[in-house]
Protein backbone atom coordinates (compact mmCIF):
# COMPACT_ATOMS: atom_id res chain seq x y z
CA UNK A 1 0.00 0.00 0.00
CA UNK A 2 1.49 3.48 -0.66
CA UNK A 3 2.31 5.74 2.36
CA UNK A 4 0.52 8.66 3.42
CA UNK A 5 2.48 12.01 4.01
CA UNK A 6 0.59 14.29 6.88
CA UNK A 7 1.50 17.74 6.36
CA UNK A 8 4.18 17.66 4.27
CA UNK A 9 6.01 21.38 3.58
CA UNK A 10 6.64 21.54 0.00
CA UNK A 11 5.25 21.68 -3.52
CA UNK A 12 6.06 19.38 -6.36
CA UNK A 13 8.99 20.57 -8.78
CA UNK A 14 6.45 22.06 -10.67
CA UNK A 15 6.13 24.44 -8.27
CA UNK A 16 9.51 25.81 -9.63
CA UNK A 17 7.19 28.42 -11.80
CA UNK A 18 7.83 30.62 -8.47
CA UNK A 19 11.28 30.80 -8.93
CA UNK A 20 10.65 32.31 -12.45
CA UNK A 21 8.36 33.89 -11.06
CA UNK A 22 10.61 35.64 -8.86
CA UNK A 23 12.38 36.75 -12.03
CA UNK A 24 11.63 40.43 -13.42
CA UNK A 25 10.06 39.92 -16.93
CA UNK A 26 10.30 36.31 -16.81
CA UNK A 27 7.49 33.95 -17.90
CA UNK A 28 6.51 30.24 -17.16
CA UNK A 29 5.25 28.27 -19.97
CA UNK A 30 3.73 24.90 -18.09
CA UNK A 31 3.97 22.12 -20.28
CA UNK A 32 1.30 20.06 -17.92
CA UNK A 33 -2.31 19.71 -17.17
CA UNK A 34 -4.63 22.09 -15.97
CA UNK A 35 -5.14 20.76 -12.79
CA UNK A 36 -0.97 21.31 -11.79
CA UNK A 37 -1.02 24.78 -12.07
CA UNK A 38 -3.98 25.62 -10.38
CA UNK A 39 -2.64 23.04 -7.27
CA UNK A 40 0.47 24.86 -7.02
CA UNK A 41 -1.17 28.42 -7.31
CA UNK A 42 -2.09 29.48 -3.65
CA UNK A 43 0.87 31.44 -2.83
CA UNK A 44 0.28 35.60 -2.36
CA UNK A 45 2.36 37.98 -4.22
CA UNK A 46 2.76 38.19 -8.16
CA UNK A 47 6.00 38.96 -9.50
CA UNK A 48 5.06 42.30 -10.22
CA UNK A 49 4.28 42.74 -13.84
CA UNK A 50 2.61 39.00 -14.72
CA UNK A 51 -0.88 38.57 -12.87
CA UNK A 52 0.56 35.80 -10.78
CA UNK A 53 -0.14 32.29 -11.55
CA UNK A 54 -2.17 32.96 -15.16
CA UNK A 55 0.48 31.37 -17.46
CA UNK A 56 0.20 29.67 -20.74
CA UNK A 57 -0.21 26.16 -20.64
CA UNK A 58 -0.73 23.22 -22.85
CA UNK A 59 -3.53 22.06 -20.65
CA UNK A 60 -2.69 18.42 -21.85
CA UNK A 61 -5.44 15.73 -21.74
CA UNK A 62 -5.94 11.93 -22.43
CA UNK A 63 -5.62 12.45 -26.18
CA UNK A 64 -2.02 14.10 -25.45
CA UNK A 65 -0.97 10.87 -23.40
CA UNK A 66 -1.74 8.69 -26.04
CA UNK A 67 -0.55 10.65 -29.28
CA UNK A 68 1.99 12.88 -27.55
CA UNK A 69 1.71 16.48 -26.45
CA UNK A 70 4.34 18.00 -28.82
CA UNK A 71 2.07 20.13 -31.40
CA UNK A 72 0.13 21.39 -28.45
CA UNK A 73 3.76 22.22 -26.90
CA UNK A 74 4.99 23.76 -30.29
CA UNK A 75 1.83 25.89 -30.88
CA UNK A 76 1.87 27.01 -27.02
CA UNK A 77 5.37 28.43 -27.37
CA UNK A 78 4.80 30.17 -30.47
CA UNK A 79 1.75 31.91 -29.00
CA UNK A 80 3.05 32.95 -26.04
CA UNK A 81 5.98 34.80 -27.55
CA UNK A 82 3.85 36.76 -30.06
CA UNK A 83 1.17 37.46 -27.04
CA UNK A 84 3.04 37.71 -23.91
CA UNK A 85 5.90 40.30 -23.88
CA UNK A 86 8.58 38.92 -21.02
CA UNK A 87 12.43 38.49 -21.47
CA UNK A 88 12.70 35.13 -20.86
CA UNK A 89 10.59 32.26 -21.61
CA UNK A 90 11.24 29.42 -19.24
CA UNK A 91 9.03 26.24 -20.23
CA UNK A 92 8.29 23.84 -17.32
CA UNK A 93 7.04 20.34 -17.64
CA UNK A 94 5.14 18.72 -15.50
CA UNK A 95 5.01 14.17 -14.86
CA UNK A 96 2.29 13.59 -17.95
CA UNK A 97 4.63 14.72 -20.58
CA UNK A 98 7.75 13.14 -19.18
CA UNK A 99 6.19 10.03 -18.39
CA UNK A 100 4.94 9.65 -21.71
CA UNK A 101 8.05 10.97 -22.89
CA UNK A 102 7.49 14.22 -25.25
CA UNK A 103 10.67 15.47 -26.26
CA UNK A 104 10.22 18.72 -24.56
CA UNK A 105 14.16 19.77 -25.29
CA UNK A 106 13.57 19.31 -29.00
CA UNK A 107 10.27 21.61 -29.38
CA UNK A 108 11.84 24.49 -27.35
CA UNK A 109 14.96 24.03 -29.62
CA UNK A 110 13.40 25.22 -32.55
CA UNK A 111 12.82 28.59 -30.51
CA UNK A 112 17.18 28.79 -30.42
CA UNK A 113 16.88 31.52 -32.49
CA UNK A 114 14.39 33.59 -31.50
CA UNK A 115 14.79 37.15 -30.09
CA UNK A 116 13.75 36.80 -26.51
CA UNK A 117 15.62 33.73 -24.87
CA UNK A 118 13.47 30.26 -24.43
CA UNK A 119 14.53 27.50 -22.44
CA UNK A 120 13.07 24.65 -19.93
CA UNK A 121 13.11 23.19 -17.02
CA UNK A 122 12.43 19.58 -16.51
CA UNK A 123 10.24 19.61 -13.41
CA UNK A 124 8.42 16.43 -13.38
CA UNK A 125 6.54 16.20 -9.53
CA UNK A 126 8.28 12.34 -9.22
CA UNK A 127 11.87 14.15 -9.88
CA UNK A 128 11.53 15.84 -6.24
CA UNK A 129 9.85 19.01 -4.65
CA UNK A 130 9.87 22.59 -5.52
CA UNK A 131 13.12 22.94 -4.01
CA UNK A 132 14.89 20.36 -6.66
CA UNK A 133 12.28 22.41 -8.91
CA UNK A 134 14.16 25.68 -8.07
CA UNK A 135 17.90 24.25 -8.63
CA UNK A 136 16.56 23.18 -12.46
CA UNK A 137 15.08 26.58 -12.90
CA UNK A 138 18.76 28.07 -12.10
CA UNK A 139 20.24 25.27 -13.64
CA UNK A 140 18.38 25.46 -17.12
CA UNK A 141 20.06 29.21 -17.10
CA UNK A 142 23.25 28.19 -16.44
CA UNK A 143 23.57 25.98 -19.10
CA UNK A 144 21.20 26.93 -21.90
CA UNK A 145 21.36 30.49 -21.70
CA UNK A 146 24.46 31.19 -20.32
CA UNK A 147 27.75 31.10 -21.93
CA UNK A 148 31.16 31.58 -20.36
CA UNK A 149 32.92 35.06 -20.15
CA UNK A 150 36.56 35.63 -20.70
CA UNK A 151 36.42 39.27 -19.11
CA UNK A 152 35.83 39.27 -15.09
CA UNK A 153 34.42 42.21 -13.36
CA UNK A 154 36.70 42.91 -10.05
CA UNK A 155 34.76 42.58 -7.31
CA UNK A 156 31.19 41.16 -8.43
CA UNK A 157 29.91 38.67 -6.15
CA UNK A 158 26.63 36.31 -7.21
CA UNK A 159 24.45 35.91 -4.28
CA UNK A 160 22.25 32.61 -4.28
CA UNK A 161 20.30 31.99 -1.13
CA UNK A 162 16.77 29.86 -0.67
CA UNK A 163 13.58 29.55 -2.78
CA UNK A 164 11.69 32.72 -3.93
CA UNK A 165 8.24 32.36 -2.35
CA UNK A 166 8.50 28.70 -0.40
CA UNK A 167 10.49 31.22 2.26
CA UNK A 168 8.83 33.74 3.29
CA UNK A 169 11.26 36.59 3.77
CA UNK A 170 13.00 35.98 0.61
CA UNK A 171 12.68 39.28 -0.73
CA UNK A 172 13.86 40.46 2.11
CA UNK A 173 16.41 38.21 2.92
CA UNK A 174 18.26 38.55 -0.43
CA UNK A 175 18.40 42.36 -0.17
CA UNK A 176 20.33 42.59 3.14
CA UNK A 177 22.15 39.95 2.37
CA UNK A 178 23.04 42.17 -0.92
CA UNK A 179 23.56 45.29 1.93
CA UNK A 180 26.04 43.45 3.70
CA UNK A 181 28.56 42.29 1.06
CA UNK A 182 28.03 45.35 -0.61
CA UNK A 183 29.54 47.08 2.64
CA UNK A 184 32.25 44.62 2.34
CA UNK A 185 33.61 46.77 -0.88
CA UNK A 186 32.07 43.90 -3.50
CA UNK A 187 29.44 44.35 -5.78
CA UNK A 188 26.51 41.57 -5.51
CA UNK A 189 24.58 40.98 -8.28
CA UNK A 190 21.61 38.80 -7.58
CA UNK A 191 18.72 37.38 -9.81
CA UNK A 192 15.82 37.87 -7.85
CA UNK A 193 13.13 40.53 -7.27
CA UNK A 194 12.58 43.76 -8.28
CA UNK A 195 15.07 45.68 -10.65
CA UNK A 196 16.63 42.36 -11.27
CA UNK A 197 15.92 40.21 -14.33
CA UNK A 198 17.57 39.67 -17.49
CA UNK A 199 20.58 41.68 -17.17
CA UNK A 200 21.86 40.39 -13.88
CA UNK A 201 21.75 36.76 -15.01
CA UNK A 202 23.98 38.19 -17.85
CA UNK A 203 26.25 39.58 -16.09
CA UNK A 204 26.27 35.89 -13.50
CA UNK A 205 29.82 34.70 -15.66
CA UNK A 206 31.99 37.49 -15.24
CA UNK A 207 31.44 37.65 -11.02
CA UNK A 208 34.79 37.06 -9.79
CA UNK A 209 32.79 33.99 -7.24
CA UNK A 210 29.33 32.84 -6.20
CA UNK A 211 28.26 33.14 -2.92
CA UNK A 212 25.76 30.25 -1.84
CA UNK A 213 24.05 31.07 1.44
CA UNK A 214 21.88 27.80 1.97
CA UNK A 215 22.03 24.45 3.89
CA UNK A 216 22.10 22.37 0.63
CA UNK A 217 20.11 24.35 -1.81
CA UNK A 218 22.10 25.21 -4.88
CA UNK A 219 25.04 23.55 -4.13
CA UNK A 220 24.72 21.52 -7.72
CA UNK A 221 24.33 24.58 -9.43
CA UNK A 222 27.24 26.41 -8.06
CA UNK A 223 29.45 23.18 -8.70
CA UNK A 224 28.34 23.47 -12.60
CA UNK A 225 28.86 27.13 -12.58
CA UNK A 226 32.41 26.30 -11.15
CA UNK A 227 33.31 23.38 -14.20
CA UNK A 228 31.14 25.84 -16.74
CA UNK A 229 32.72 29.32 -15.95
CA UNK A 230 35.41 28.79 -13.75
CA UNK A 231 33.66 30.84 -11.16
CA UNK A 232 34.88 29.42 -7.80
CA UNK A 233 32.00 29.25 -4.84
CA UNK A 234 31.75 30.22 -1.07
CA UNK A 235 29.45 27.68 0.46
CA UNK A 236 28.22 28.98 3.63
CA UNK A 237 25.83 26.82 4.98
CA UNK A 238 24.35 28.63 8.25
CA UNK A 239 21.88 31.63 7.13
CA UNK A 240 23.47 34.29 9.20
CA UNK A 241 20.84 35.74 11.92
CA UNK A 242 21.83 37.94 14.27
CA UNK A 243 25.67 38.93 15.60
CA UNK A 244 27.27 36.15 16.17
CA UNK A 245 26.42 34.35 12.98
CA UNK A 246 27.13 37.67 10.95
CA UNK A 247 29.81 38.10 12.04
CA UNK A 248 31.42 34.84 10.93
CA UNK A 249 29.87 35.20 7.91
CA UNK A 250 30.78 38.54 7.23
CA UNK A 251 34.61 37.21 8.07
CA UNK A 252 34.37 34.13 5.96
CA UNK A 253 33.29 36.48 3.02
CA UNK A 254 35.89 38.91 3.60
CA UNK A 255 38.64 36.01 3.46
CA UNK A 256 37.37 34.36 0.37
CA UNK A 257 37.37 37.66 -1.64
CA UNK A 258 40.74 39.04 -0.03
CA UNK A 259 38.89 42.27 1.79
CA UNK A 260 41.59 43.65 4.06
CA UNK A 261 40.87 42.34 7.72
CA UNK A 262 40.44 45.75 9.06
CA UNK A 263 38.12 46.74 6.77
CA UNK A 264 35.56 43.85 7.62
CA UNK A 265 36.18 44.79 11.52
CA UNK A 266 35.43 47.56 11.38
CA UNK A 267 31.80 47.03 9.34
CA UNK A 268 31.30 44.42 12.02
CA UNK A 269 32.27 46.73 14.75
CA UNK A 270 29.68 49.41 13.59
CA UNK A 271 27.19 46.88 13.41
CA UNK A 272 27.51 44.73 16.55
CA UNK A 273 27.92 48.26 18.20
CA UNK A 274 24.24 49.11 17.89
CA UNK A 275 22.96 45.50 17.99
CA UNK A 276 24.40 45.17 21.40
CA UNK A 277 23.13 48.77 21.88
CA UNK A 278 19.71 47.50 21.45
CA UNK A 279 19.81 44.20 23.14
CA UNK A 280 21.32 45.89 26.30
CA UNK A 281 18.23 48.74 26.35
CA UNK A 282 16.20 45.84 26.45
CA UNK A 283 18.45 43.50 28.90
CA UNK A 284 15.48 43.34 32.11
CA UNK A 285 13.06 41.89 29.06
CA UNK A 286 15.93 39.35 28.70
CA UNK A 287 16.80 38.54 31.99
CA UNK A 288 12.73 38.23 33.68
CA UNK A 289 13.28 34.75 33.18
CA UNK A 290 9.55 33.91 32.88
CA UNK A 291 9.05 35.68 29.77
CA UNK A 292 10.73 33.50 27.55
CA UNK A 293 10.63 29.85 26.92
CA UNK A 294 13.33 27.70 28.36
CA UNK A 295 13.37 24.94 25.64
CA UNK A 296 12.76 25.75 21.71
CA UNK A 297 11.67 23.92 18.85
CA UNK A 298 12.19 25.03 15.20
CA UNK A 299 10.22 23.19 12.36
CA UNK A 300 11.23 24.11 9.17
CA UNK A 301 13.24 24.06 6.04
CA UNK A 302 16.84 23.53 6.79
CA UNK A 303 17.80 26.94 6.28
CA UNK A 304 15.61 28.18 9.02
CA UNK A 305 16.07 25.28 11.16
CA UNK A 306 19.77 25.57 11.05
CA UNK A 307 19.60 29.72 10.96
CA UNK A 308 17.34 29.99 13.67
CA UNK A 309 18.57 27.55 15.84
CA UNK A 310 22.23 28.96 15.71
CA UNK A 311 20.58 31.96 16.50
CA UNK A 312 18.29 31.07 19.38
CA UNK A 313 21.48 29.27 20.89
CA UNK A 314 24.02 31.52 20.18
CA UNK A 315 22.78 35.04 20.50
CA UNK A 316 19.71 34.79 22.94
CA UNK A 317 21.19 31.73 25.52
CA UNK A 318 17.69 29.24 24.67
CA UNK A 319 17.99 25.40 25.36
CA UNK A 320 17.00 23.57 21.87
CA UNK A 321 15.05 20.76 22.07
CA UNK A 322 14.77 18.55 19.06
CA UNK A 323 14.89 20.74 15.80
CA UNK A 324 13.45 19.04 12.56
CA UNK A 325 14.06 19.99 9.14
CA UNK A 326 11.09 19.47 6.83
CA UNK A 327 12.13 20.31 3.26
CA UNK A 328 13.01 16.53 2.45
CA UNK A 329 16.82 17.32 2.11
CA UNK A 330 18.68 14.55 -0.08
CA UNK A 331 20.29 12.19 1.80
CA UNK A 332 24.19 12.93 0.55
CA UNK A 333 23.84 16.99 2.50
CA UNK A 334 22.41 15.45 5.92
CA UNK A 335 25.40 14.34 7.51
CA UNK A 336 27.13 17.79 6.84
CA UNK A 337 23.74 19.56 8.16
CA UNK A 338 23.64 17.94 11.10
CA UNK A 339 27.18 18.47 12.15
CA UNK A 340 26.78 21.91 11.89
CA UNK A 341 23.82 21.74 14.61
CA UNK A 342 26.45 20.43 17.14
CA UNK A 343 28.47 23.50 16.44
CA UNK A 344 26.60 25.69 18.89
CA UNK A 345 28.43 28.09 21.54
CA UNK A 346 28.94 26.96 25.14
CA UNK A 347 29.25 23.23 23.75
CA UNK A 348 26.05 23.16 23.10
CA UNK A 349 24.79 20.45 20.40
CA UNK A 350 21.12 20.39 18.67
CA UNK A 351 19.28 16.91 17.83
CA UNK A 352 18.05 17.33 14.45
CA UNK A 353 15.71 14.82 12.54
CA UNK A 354 15.19 14.98 8.95
CA UNK A 355 11.34 14.29 8.85
CA UNK A 356 8.99 15.17 6.60
CA UNK A 357 5.67 13.61 8.24
CA UNK A 358 3.44 16.01 10.13
CA UNK A 359 1.68 13.74 12.51
CA UNK A 360 5.43 12.12 13.54
CA UNK A 361 6.56 15.72 14.18
CA UNK A 362 3.85 16.53 16.22
CA UNK A 363 4.02 13.65 18.38
CA UNK A 364 7.80 14.04 19.23
CA UNK A 365 7.02 18.12 20.09
CA UNK A 366 3.70 16.54 22.60
CA UNK A 367 5.75 14.13 23.70
CA UNK A 368 8.75 16.13 24.96
CA UNK A 369 9.31 17.72 28.26
CA UNK A 370 10.59 21.15 27.46
CA UNK A 371 10.26 22.08 31.46
CA UNK A 372 7.97 24.54 30.93
CA UNK A 373 5.57 25.69 27.85
CA UNK A 374 7.71 25.06 24.53
CA UNK A 375 8.59 27.71 22.15
CA UNK A 376 7.72 26.94 18.34
CA UNK A 377 8.60 28.52 15.44
CA UNK A 378 7.23 26.66 12.31
CA UNK A 379 4.65 26.36 9.99
CA UNK A 380 1.39 27.17 10.34
CA UNK A 381 0.39 23.77 11.02
CA UNK A 382 2.34 24.15 14.12
CA UNK A 383 -0.21 26.79 15.85
CA UNK A 384 -2.67 24.45 16.75
CA UNK A 385 -0.37 21.18 18.40
CA UNK A 386 1.51 24.29 20.21
CA UNK A 387 -1.43 26.37 21.29
CA UNK A 388 -2.89 22.87 23.01
CA UNK A 389 0.28 22.61 24.89
CA UNK A 390 -0.15 26.48 25.95
CA UNK A 391 2.97 27.23 24.02
CA UNK A 392 4.34 30.45 22.10
CA UNK A 393 4.28 29.72 18.56
CA UNK A 394 5.86 32.17 15.71
CA UNK A 395 4.99 31.29 11.88
CA UNK A 396 8.43 31.72 10.11
CA UNK A 397 7.75 28.93 7.50
CA UNK A 398 5.68 27.32 5.12
CA UNK A 399 2.97 26.79 5.18
CA UNK A 400 1.97 30.65 6.44
CA UNK A 401 -1.81 31.68 7.46
CA UNK A 402 -1.20 34.14 10.43
CA UNK A 403 1.21 36.46 8.76
CA UNK A 404 1.28 39.06 5.55
CA UNK A 405 5.34 39.47 4.65
CA UNK A 406 6.54 42.39 2.02
CA UNK A 407 10.26 42.60 2.24
CA UNK A 408 10.73 42.10 5.70
CA UNK A 409 13.98 39.76 7.04
CA UNK A 410 15.41 38.01 9.42
CA UNK A 411 19.38 38.41 7.74
CA UNK A 412 21.70 40.08 8.94
CA UNK A 413 22.07 42.44 12.25
CA UNK A 414 18.76 43.98 11.74
CA UNK A 415 17.00 40.60 10.84
CA UNK A 416 18.06 39.13 14.41
CA UNK A 417 16.72 42.08 15.61
CA UNK A 418 13.13 41.70 14.07
CA UNK A 419 13.35 38.30 14.87
CA UNK A 420 14.09 39.01 18.46
CA UNK A 421 10.75 41.62 18.46
CA UNK A 422 8.66 39.10 16.72
CA UNK A 423 9.30 35.98 19.40
CA UNK A 424 8.82 38.57 22.63
CA UNK A 425 5.44 40.13 20.95
CA UNK A 426 4.02 36.82 20.94
CA UNK A 427 6.56 35.92 24.34
CA UNK A 428 4.91 38.78 26.39
CA UNK A 429 1.33 39.36 24.63
CA UNK A 430 0.46 35.87 26.63
CA UNK A 431 0.77 37.95 30.12
CA UNK A 432 -1.15 40.66 29.13
CA UNK B 1 -11.83 -6.10 -20.56
CA UNK B 2 -14.08 -5.89 -23.01
CA UNK B 3 -15.24 -2.53 -24.48
CA UNK B 4 -16.07 -0.74 -27.50
CA UNK B 5 -14.69 2.51 -29.49
CA UNK B 6 -16.50 4.74 -32.09
CA UNK B 7 -14.71 5.88 -35.17
CA UNK B 8 -16.19 8.73 -37.32
CA UNK B 9 -14.64 7.49 -40.31
CA UNK B 10 -16.47 8.12 -44.34
CA UNK B 11 -14.07 5.22 -45.91
CA UNK B 12 -13.24 3.72 -43.16
CA UNK B 13 -9.68 4.19 -43.49
CA UNK B 14 -8.76 7.31 -42.22
CA UNK B 15 -10.49 9.01 -39.41
CA UNK B 16 -12.12 12.68 -41.39
CA UNK B 17 -15.06 13.25 -39.97
CA UNK B 18 -15.98 15.66 -36.67
CA UNK B 19 -18.53 14.77 -34.31
CA UNK B 20 -21.78 16.37 -35.85
CA UNK B 21 -21.08 15.20 -39.62
CA UNK B 22 -20.71 11.68 -38.60
CA UNK B 23 -23.79 9.61 -39.97
CA UNK B 24 -22.44 6.31 -39.29
CA UNK B 25 -20.40 5.62 -36.90
CA UNK B 26 -18.23 2.64 -37.33
CA UNK B 27 -18.19 0.91 -33.84
CA UNK B 28 -15.20 -1.71 -32.94
CA UNK B 29 -15.11 -4.09 -30.27
CA UNK B 30 -11.98 -4.64 -28.36
CA UNK B 31 -11.19 -7.84 -26.39
CA UNK B 32 -7.72 -8.36 -24.66
CA UNK B 33 -5.98 -6.10 -27.20
CA UNK B 34 -7.40 -7.81 -30.42
CA UNK B 35 -10.12 -5.79 -32.39
CA UNK B 36 -13.48 -6.67 -34.61
CA UNK B 37 -15.69 -4.99 -36.42
CA UNK B 38 -18.88 -4.84 -34.37
CA UNK B 39 -21.12 -2.81 -35.76
CA UNK B 40 -21.95 0.26 -38.71
CA UNK B 41 -24.32 1.91 -36.11
CA UNK B 42 -26.39 4.67 -38.28
CA UNK B 43 -27.11 7.53 -36.16
CA UNK B 44 -29.26 9.71 -39.01
CA UNK B 45 -32.58 8.46 -37.05
CA UNK B 46 -31.46 9.87 -34.24
CA UNK B 47 -31.51 12.82 -35.89
CA UNK B 48 -35.09 12.69 -36.67
CA UNK B 49 -35.89 12.37 -33.39
CA UNK B 50 -34.30 15.46 -32.58
CA UNK B 51 -36.16 17.25 -35.27
CA UNK B 52 -39.49 16.16 -33.97
CA UNK B 53 -38.76 18.22 -30.70
CA UNK B 54 -40.23 20.81 -29.48
CA UNK B 55 -37.55 22.97 -28.79
CA UNK B 56 -37.03 24.91 -32.32
CA UNK B 57 -34.66 27.33 -31.47
CA UNK B 58 -31.78 25.61 -30.79
CA UNK B 59 -31.85 24.35 -34.31
CA UNK B 60 -33.06 27.58 -35.77
CA UNK B 61 -29.99 29.74 -33.55
CA UNK B 62 -26.81 27.08 -34.07
CA UNK B 63 -26.14 25.45 -37.95
CA UNK B 64 -25.43 29.18 -39.21
CA UNK B 65 -23.98 31.61 -37.10
CA UNK B 66 -24.32 30.08 -33.46
CA UNK B 67 -21.83 28.67 -32.96
CA UNK B 68 -18.09 29.32 -34.42
CA UNK B 69 -18.20 26.25 -36.05
CA UNK B 70 -19.20 25.83 -39.43
CA UNK B 71 -21.82 24.03 -38.64
CA UNK B 72 -21.32 21.23 -40.80
CA UNK B 73 -23.90 18.47 -39.77
CA UNK B 74 -24.64 20.07 -36.77
CA UNK B 75 -28.23 20.45 -35.65
CA UNK B 76 -27.95 22.23 -32.27
CA UNK B 77 -28.06 20.70 -28.61
CA UNK B 78 -30.71 18.23 -28.90
CA UNK B 79 -29.07 16.99 -31.66
CA UNK B 80 -25.76 16.26 -29.63
CA UNK B 81 -27.61 14.84 -26.69
CA UNK B 82 -29.21 12.48 -28.95
CA UNK B 83 -26.31 11.61 -30.80
CA UNK B 84 -24.02 11.18 -27.48
CA UNK B 85 -26.65 8.88 -26.62
CA UNK B 86 -26.21 6.67 -29.47
CA UNK B 87 -22.55 6.16 -28.34
CA UNK B 88 -22.85 6.18 -24.31
CA UNK B 89 -22.32 2.31 -24.90
CA UNK B 90 -18.69 2.63 -26.11
CA UNK B 91 -15.63 3.75 -24.25
CA UNK B 92 -14.22 6.37 -26.01
CA UNK B 93 -15.38 8.35 -30.07
CA UNK B 94 -12.43 9.32 -32.41
CA UNK B 95 -13.47 12.11 -34.25
CA UNK B 96 -11.52 14.54 -36.48
CA UNK B 97 -13.02 16.84 -34.32
CA UNK B 98 -15.63 17.34 -31.03
CA UNK B 99 -17.19 20.32 -30.95
CA UNK B 100 -17.67 22.09 -27.13
CA UNK B 101 -21.31 20.90 -26.66
CA UNK B 102 -20.63 17.48 -27.72
CA UNK B 103 -17.64 17.28 -25.24
CA UNK B 104 -19.28 18.28 -22.38
CA UNK B 105 -21.93 15.75 -23.20
CA UNK B 106 -19.90 12.81 -23.32
CA UNK B 107 -17.45 13.47 -20.86
CA UNK B 108 -21.02 13.25 -18.24
CA UNK B 109 -21.23 9.95 -19.85
CA UNK B 110 -17.67 9.12 -18.70
CA UNK B 111 -17.22 8.31 -22.73
CA UNK B 112 -13.56 10.01 -23.74
CA UNK B 113 -12.50 11.86 -26.56
CA UNK B 114 -9.85 11.64 -29.00
CA UNK B 115 -10.12 14.55 -31.33
CA UNK B 116 -7.43 13.28 -33.88
CA UNK B 117 -7.09 12.80 -37.65
CA UNK B 118 -5.31 10.30 -39.77
CA UNK B 119 -5.37 6.43 -40.10
CA UNK B 120 -7.82 4.41 -38.34
CA UNK B 121 -5.40 1.56 -37.92
CA UNK B 122 -2.40 3.34 -36.45
CA UNK B 123 -5.10 5.59 -34.06
CA UNK B 124 -6.81 2.30 -32.69
CA UNK B 125 -3.34 0.64 -32.42
CA UNK B 126 -2.50 3.40 -29.69
CA UNK B 127 -5.20 3.86 -27.85
CA UNK B 128 -5.96 0.05 -27.69
CA UNK B 129 -2.43 -0.13 -26.05
CA UNK B 130 -2.78 2.40 -24.10
CA UNK B 131 -6.13 1.31 -22.62
CA UNK B 132 -4.31 -2.25 -22.10
CA UNK B 133 -1.84 -0.45 -19.96
CA UNK B 134 -4.39 1.18 -17.75
CA UNK B 135 -6.47 -2.14 -17.06
CA UNK B 136 -3.13 -3.98 -16.44
CA UNK B 137 -2.20 -1.64 -13.99
CA UNK B 138 -5.60 -1.56 -12.32
CA UNK B 139 -5.90 -5.25 -12.15
CA UNK B 140 -2.49 -4.97 -10.32
CA UNK B 141 -3.29 -2.35 -8.23
CA UNK B 142 -6.59 -4.62 -7.06
CA UNK B 143 -4.52 -7.48 -6.44
CA UNK B 144 -2.18 -5.68 -4.16
CA UNK B 145 -5.28 -4.39 -2.08
CA UNK B 146 -6.30 -7.36 -1.69
CA UNK B 147 -2.82 -9.39 -0.92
Amino acid sequence: MAKLLDKQRYKCALGAMQTVQAINRALPILHSGPGCAQKLSESTGSSGYFSPNIFPCTSINEKDVVFGGVKKLDSTIENALKVVDADLYVVLTGCIPEIVGDDTGEVVSRYADNDKPVIYAPTAGFKGNNYKGHEQVVDAIVEQYLKKSETKQKGLVNIWADVPYQDLFWLGNIRELEKLVSELGLIPNTIFGYKRGLDNIKKLPEAEFNLLVSPWVGLSTMKKMERKFGIPYLHCRTLPIGATETSKFLREVGKFAGVNEEKVESVIKEHEDYYYYLIERYADLFLENRVINKQFTVVADAQYSLGITKFLVNDLGLIPAKQFVVDDTPKAYRESITEEFKNLNFGIKAEVSFETDGYKIHEEIKNHDYHGYPLVLGGYYEKEVTENLNGNFLNISWPVQDKVVFDNFYVGYAGGIRLIEDIYTVAVSRFN
Amino acid sequence: MLYKIAVGSSDGVNVDLKFGEVKKFIIFEVDDKKRKLLEIRNVDNYETSAETNSCDNYEKGCGSSGCSGNGNGCNGATDVISKVEAVSDCRCVVCKKVGFQAQKQLERKAVSIFDIEGNVDKILEKIIDYYAKIDERRLNSRKNVEL
